[in-house]
């Protein structure tokens, strides 16, 4: 009895098979998918480069904020101010990889919330610098980092600023926050380049904690992050803002933050077609999808949602600052939060279920 | 025979009590570390006492978690009554907080419903009726009146009515033509799963997902059989080892292929089980004496009606109008497993209805990612979050608020579509057993 019984099970097993196989013919036959050439795409061709290029324009930051303390006058101010633009631009670039050596560790967080929280709480600093403690020995992220650099060195005119640093304790207190940001960037390249890289291209894998996953996963938080952050709070948008807080722009003091966000979005539109610094496209989230069944579909849906993105972002002009335009140009800025908020379906469930990566770590439903 | 004469033998014919004892035995252990795994991973933080908001299942909100260090001190409690019931001590009070407590975690939060958590429940809810704790228990050996080496039927037999339900309502729920002719969902998950080891390259083979979804029909609706005819049994059991093994692997599904490859071992013959036994347990314990019933027709009518809910249960959905699949109504305790891939994105806006200014929330200020992710494609618990939004504004300070939802739920793969008017203020709905007629229809 047991004999029949496995042939009709295996019967009909192939009888479907043939079925489906007829069905499948009429469409291209169906290559697996290599993740791994994905993930070296992405680790060796993308990340890397993007890591050492935040590094070295940090470390450069550095030796421009050493210059200026040395000796400060207009010319020092100004070169630690273009070389804080470059190196936080070029952070945007790698703001998206907060996992592995960038993801949280026992005290420390991601290294975007430890070296870009804002925006800097400066009734801190102005207590830190006048008590002479540059020690940054606390656990608070909004005294430091990219953004109480951008404070010190842009809220004021050029004259009132080189006048405040004749202050030893400011000065003190700058090298102090210059050099730790170098050394977390440091730390975070060197991590990526010894040993992490060879771990996330072998691991393969689509559950929680693969490189798929984590890539994934972090890769749509960045995206949920410019949209909200970046956008939606500043304009007063976040349910419960009773107005426009324009002040809670990024890199506010700098007036960068139209220039960020292009290149936050730049970044990540970058990630979907997996293209590097350089603009060669490699294998990426876009290549993966068009390997599926439906992939096509969404491929088509999420450009033509990004074609939008870029349509709203580009109708800005470049001056006056976002924070001056949510008053002057509020209506333009709405519109690119609504198609941001359109995408987001897209990138957060759509992609996802499409490819059946695991991003949360609770049991599933088991047969 | 009526067939009250013909039911009569599987309920109240003596039988030896060794595969209850086993059954006993393997469920405390489980539970046991199941539990330990729980507190070990952190989930009382994450699941219970981080989360701001917690769903609650349809009349259930009063179900609140405690503090963290109670807790922990609950799980604790926890464990101490699944080794209770593992090594047959105390037996009754232990089978009644592993009840108890392990129903009361559940409760809290509905995001975190499994089937094999509600199955958990209701094995412990009959193992409290159950007189496994009188052959090869701490009980029996302090207090030799309690000993008993046989009883009537139905305590065995209504773990294997329970057991073969979950089994062939599994099967029977795969039957559709999503699952056998389109091959989904397995057909996303997995090529997936295609780096594991030996398996793998398997699984990337175009026909892979026929063949899984085929096999783990037929295999869930003949199961319960195979395993009940003797002839079959061993042949079945191997299967059941090698499916959940392989769904274990495949998927992430924690200490469920344990739970089913353990609790499957009561359909093994009492010999089988004797053999097991009899060299643990002093000749003096295995005295021949049979447990009375005393209330024989009370019993079969309270057993009947147990396996008439778990019977019709699970059918309610023939109730409701649409798609099983989009609108989830009548989906939970039937047994529906991995059935498919749904996913949502849910925004949520909040308007004061005074002076109309409308704000977007952060679904991560009020929720952990696998709330939100569950949230969002059930509209049960996208109504809760409303509500609970509603009410966090209004206590803000906000007057008269009214929250809509623009809610994408993608099923199977297909393109996300909205699940229901993105204007509808969400305020405006109670949850309840009736229709959801404000869901948009699915194709």
């Amino acid at each position: 009895m047991r004999t029949p019984l496995l042939y009709i099970s295996f019967g009909l097993i192939v009888l479907i098979s043939a079925i489906a196989g007829c069905k499948k013919d009429d469409s291209e036959p169906t290559a697996p998918f290599d993740r791994r050439a994905m993930l070296v795409n992405y680790g060796q061709n993308i990340i890397i480069p993007a890591v050492g290029i935040a590094d070295a324009s940090t470390a450069q930051l550095n030796t421009a904020v050493t210059a200026f303390t040395a000796s400060p006058n207009e010319t020092t101010l100004a070169a630690a101010h273009s070389a804080w633009q470059q190196a936080y631009l070029d952070f945007m670039k790698v703001n998206s990889f907060n996992f592995g050596p960038g993801g949280e560790a026992g005290l420390s967080k991601s290294i975007t919330e430890e070296v870009a929280t804002w925006p800097a709480n400066t009734a801190l600093i102005e207590t830190n610098i006048a008590a002479g403690n540059s020690a940054l020995n606390d656990f608070n992220r909004d005294n430091r980092g990219f953004h109480a650099l951008d404070y010190l060195l842009f809220a004021e005119d050029a004259a009132a600023t080189l006048a405040a640093f004749a202050d030893a304790n400011r000065r003190a207190y700058l090298t102090a926050v210059s050099n730790r940001l170098a050394n977390q960037m440091s730390a975070f390249n060197a991590a990526w380049n010894n040993g992490y890289l060879a771990e996330f291209i072998g691991n393969t894998g689509t559950d929680v904690g693969s490189s798929t996953s984590q890539l994934y996963n972090e890769f749509v938080k960045s995206f949920e992050a410019l949209k909200n952050f970046k956008v939606a709070l500043p304009l007063g948008l976040r349910a419960g803002q009773t107005q426009a807080e324009p002040q809670l722009v990024e890199a506010r003091y700098s007036a960068l933050s139209l220039a960020c966000l292009r290149a936050h979005h730049e970044a990540l539109v970058d990630l979907w077609y997996g293209r590097n610094f350089a603009g060669t496209d490699g294998i990426g989230w876009r290549e993966y999808i068009a390997s599926v069944d439906g992939g096509d579909a969404l491929i088509a849906s999420t450009e033509a949602q990004l074609a939008q993105i870029d349509a709203a972002l580009n109708a800005l002009p470049d001056s006056p600052s976002f924070e001056a335009q949510i008053d002057s140009n509020f209506d333009a800025l709405n519109t690119l939060h609504t198609r941001l908020q359109q995408h987001t379906r897209f990138f957060k469930s759509d992609m996802s279920s499409l490819l059946g990566i695991t991003i949360t770590f609770s049991s599933g439903d088991g047969d | 025979m009526d067939w009250r004469a013909r039911l009569s033998p599987y309920l109240f014919d003596s039988n030896h009590i060794a595969p209850l004892t086993t059954f006993r035995v393997v469920f405390g252990a489980l539970m046991l570390f199941s539990t330990l795994r729980f507190m070990l991973l952190g989930w009382i933080e994450d699941h219970y006492t981080n989360p701001v908001f917690h769903f609650s299942y349809y009349g259930f909100e009063w179900v609140k978690p405690f503090s963290v260090d109670a807790m922990y001190a609950l799980h604790v409690l926890l464990c101490l009554a699944a080794i209770g019931v593992m090594l047959g001590a105390f037996y009754r009070i232990s089978a009644v907080l592993v009840f108890v407590l392990f129903t009361y975690f559940e409760l809290i939060d509905l995001t975190y419903y499994l089937n094999h958590y509600y199955f958990v429940s209701l094995v412990s809810l009959l193992l409290i009726f159950l007189p496994a704790h009188r052959y090869g228990s701490i009980d029996a050996w302090r207090n030799p009146s309690l000993r008993s080496d046989h009883m009537p039927a139905y305590a065995i037999n209504i773990l294997k009515f329970q057991l073969g339900l979950v089994y062939f309502y599994a099967g029977l729920a795969k039957i559709n033509s999503t699952w056998l002719i389109d091959a989904m969902p397995l057909r996303i998950w997995l090529p997936a799963a295609d780096q594991l080891p030996v398996l793998g390259p398997f699984f990337a083979w175009d026909y892979a997902p026929w063949v899984f979804s085929w096999a783990g029909m037929l295999y869930d609706v003949s199961i319960p059989f195979l395993l009940l005819w003797r002839k079959t049994r061993v042949m079945a059991y191997l299967a059941v080892v090698g499916f959940h093994a392989v769904t274990g692997w495949l998927f992430q599904i924690g200490v469920f292929p344990l739970v089913m490859i353990g609790a499957t071992l009561i359909f093994f013959s009492e010999e089988w089980h004797l053999r097991l036994w009899k060299p643990l347990i002093h000749p003096s314990q295995t005295e021949k004496k049979e447990t009375a019933i005393r209330w024989p027709s009370a019993l079969a009518t309270v057993i009947g009606v147990y396996c008439l809910f778990q019977l019709l249960f699970p059918w309610r959905f023939v109730l409701y109008p649409g798609n099983l699949f989009w609108t989830e109504e009548g989906y939970r305790f039937g047994w529906r497993v991995m059935l498919m891939e749904k996913a949502g994105t849910a925004t949520f806006y909040v308007r004061d209805g005074m002076d109309g200014r409308e704000g977007v929330v952060f679904n991560d200020d009020f929720l952990n990612p696998h709330q939100e992710k569950q949230m969002a494609m059930q509209p049960d618990m996208i109504v809760q979050f409303a509500h609970f939004l509603g009410e966090h504004f209004r206590q803000g300070g906000m007057s008269d608020p009214r929250v809509r939802a623009e809610v994408y739920v993608t099923l199977n793969g297909a393109p996300s579509k909205l699940l229901f008017s993105d204007t509808l203020n969400l305020l405006t709905v109670t949850d309840g057993w009736a229709p959801k007629t404000w869901l948009y229809a699915h194709e």
